[in-house]
């Protein structure tokens, strides 16, 4: 028995709210400056993340791009404000759109391809821009005696402002600035997934996912909507990109790293994939995971990874299936099963 | 003239290395649909795992490659008992089992590096000297190389001709249902895909080793290079990946001595896309017919 739709987005809206009040009140609970910055950081990954899960888990495309596309975003945002003087308020949307269209670029590449091959055709693109930042050595404009080189190289992109919170707000709330600006891209990445999820192109893909050639003989088309949720989702982790250049005032690729990837794609499978609220909790359980480990600095990646294998082998289908059957258990009793797609 | 002698050699040299990690890469995915995120790790813990053996225990060196091999083929075991034996056949196994050998890569990166350290060291093995084609210089450990890897490859392509593993292997890769139907223990298969896989990683992970050095991080490249022509030659095509390794290796080179070295990846990621556009399951790789 299915849950009428209106009981799910009433569900979905009053979930947001709770977490979106909390998300709030977080912060003067413990206003200090290391719990608001890593809150900060959590709201960049969640961002990035949920839009993953749009790729990934909703449309089906084994992306490893996110990151390159995070990176065009921040790096976009970062060149505009050091060599066209822009504020990052500003810039911050071209570097959402320029992500738009790498986006789309690596998606007209990319989506002929199926499974395992999509991933490593992305993740090669990731690598070589990787390469490219980092063997970037010619010289692109000299401040006074040195020489800078267009991307920042191995030393990253820096010197081009932030987002001016530190100037407005008093000493004690300066970082609550980027936090919520943070908190507030967070929140329309997340409408934006539940649009998409609950949407006709949301009831596409699970067309096309339940029996593909039945829904291409309806005239559904899968290159279409796929480079539609690949480009539309592209904007959100742009703009994350733009807020993680403000934040930190820098923007390396040190962002590309093949391990920091890795780190976001199991949030959003220790999360959940496919699921509305899965990439929030994965991206949530594995930040307080990390923090624990710091305290166990030598065996903080051996940690990670015993934690991730124990996760995927005994519960493959992430928090949002625990979740889900708790809440099964919870509700037998009154003799409702809870829709697949509906957490 | 000297400069593509020089070109050459290194192409080849550098074939050797991609085309003994891709076919281990290519073999894993053939027989089991496992993307191994852990071959870069399993690369570094094969040349410390040799380091160790000679600088340690004193080992002569084919001794000590013997044991690397061995203890390389262990770990792909250890894979295969401690996580693949669960995952297999669930659902979203393609996608879980990288984020699983992933783990299972930084696990034994930890290790490494706890070990060893962060400093790179330098490979005991290796052959001095080398001789003259002209002017160009070819060192006798390239020359090696290419043979070490050439019969390998030999020794491989008759395990999976000729052998009652190798069939199965083979079968497994063509049909894992039908496979287990004619009465083949395919847990078995399993493993034994990922012991070879496994012992051709540490191979590989020493050669490179002793053209560079040794970090805990020295095989993560190599594997994206190595995923690269898999991905050109068709995944789970082992000759394919042969012959891609060779031609790809030349390729990189080539790009590398007329362009510029930062050029080398890029160009071979413009190939990669040129080469799936024009055929989308790899140059030697065939469709598979979706059955209803």
């Amino acid at each position: 028995m299915k849950e009428s739709s209106k009981n799910i987005y009433r569900r979905d809206a009053v979930t947001g709210v709770i977490l979106i009040l909390i998300a709030a009140i977080l912060p003067f609970v413990f206003p200090t400056r290391y719990v608001v910055g890593q809150m900060t950081v959590f709201f960049i990954w969640a961002t990035v993340v949920s839009q993953w899960n749009l790729v990934f888990g909703v449309a089906g495309i084994f992306s490893l791009a996110q990151m390159a596309i995070f990176a065009m975003g921040g790096y976009v945002t970062g060149m505009l404000g050091l060599y066209l003087d822009w504020s990052l308020w500003v810039s911050m949307f071209f570097g959402g759109f320029a992500a738009v269209i790498f986006s789309a670029v690596i998606g007209i590449a990319c989506l002929r391809l199926r499974g395992a091959y999509a991933a490593l055709l992305t993740l090669a693109i990731s690598q070589t821009m990787y390469l490219l930042i980092i063997t970037d050595t010619a010289c692109f404009f000299r401040q006074g005696v040195t020489c800078r080189n267009f991307t920042g190289g191995t030393r990253g992109l820096a010197r081009f402002g932030d987002f001016g919170f530190r100037e407005i707000l008093p000493y004690k709330y300066m970082a609550f600035g980027d936090y919520f600006l943070a908190l507030v891209v967070l929140i329309f990445a997340v409408a934006f997934s539940v649009f998409v999820i609950r949407s006709p192109i949301g009831l596409a893909f699970q067309a096309l996912r339940d029996n593909s050639n039945c829904a291409v003989a309806r005239g559904i088309s899968r290159f279409k909507y796929q480079l539609l949720v690949f480009s539309a989702s592209a904007f959100f982790t742009g703009v994350a990109g733009a807020v993680y250049a403000g934040h930190f005032r820098v923007m390396g690729a040190n962002i590309l790293y093949l391990n920091l990837l890795l780190f976001l794609l199991s949030m959003l499978i220790i999360g959940g994939v496919g699921r509305i609220w899965g990439p929030l909790l994965g991206a949530a359980a594995l930040m307080l995971v990390d923090e624990v480990l710091k305290e166990f600095v030598e065996w903080r990646l051996a940690g990670l990874g015993a934690i991730l294998v124990l996760f995927v082998v005994l519960w493959p289908k992430g928090l949002a299936g625990i979740v889900d059957v708790l809440a099964t258990k919870f509700r037998r009793n009154r003799n409702q099963t809870v829709d697949i797609k509906s957490g | 003239m000297d400069g593509w002698i020089q070109i050459l050699v290194s192409g080849l040299t550098v074939g050797a290395m991609y085309a003994v990690s891709s076919v281990s890469l290519s073999l894993v995915w053939g027989a089991l649909n496992v993307l191994n995120m852990g071959q870069g790790a399993m690369l570094a813990a094969g040349g410390y795992i040799a380091y160790t053996a000679v600088m340690s225990f004193n080992l002569p060196i084919p001794l000590a490659i013997v044991v690397a091999v061995i203890v390389g083929a262990l770990i792909g075991g250890l894979m295969y008992f401690l996580i693949i034996r669960f995952m297999v056949g669930k659902e979203g196994f393609e996608t879980n089992v990288i984020v699983a050998t992933f783990g299972f890569a930084l696990v034994l990166e930890n290790l490494v590096l706890r070990l060893y350290g962060a400093y790179p060291l330098r490979q005991p093995i290796g052959l001095e000297g080398g001789w003259y084609i002209g002017a160009t210089h070819v060192p006798y450990q390239n020359l090696l190389l290419v043979v070490v890897s050439g019969a390998l490859m030999i020794v491989v392509a008759y395990l999976l001709k000729t052998t009652r593993m190798g069939r199965s292997i083979r079968a497994t890769a063509q049909n894992r249902q039908a496979t287990e139907l004619m009465g083949i223990r395919i847990s078995w298969v399993f493993l034994q895909v990922l012991l070879i896989g496994g012992g051709l990683a540490a191979i590989s992970g020493i050669m490179l080793s002793t053209l560079t050095t040794l970090s805990p991080t020295m095989g993560y490249d190599p594997m994206l290079k190595a995923f690269i022509i898999c991905v050109i030659a068709g995944l789970g095509n082992i000759y394919g990946a042969l012959i891609a390794a060779f031609v790809l290796g030349l390729f990189e080179v080539s790009i590398q001595f007329i362009f510029g070295v930062r050029f080398g990846f890029p160009a071979l990621l413009v190939l990669v896309i040129l080469a799936l556009v024009w055929r989308p399951y790899g140059v030697f790789g065939k469709r598979k017919t979706e059955r209803l």
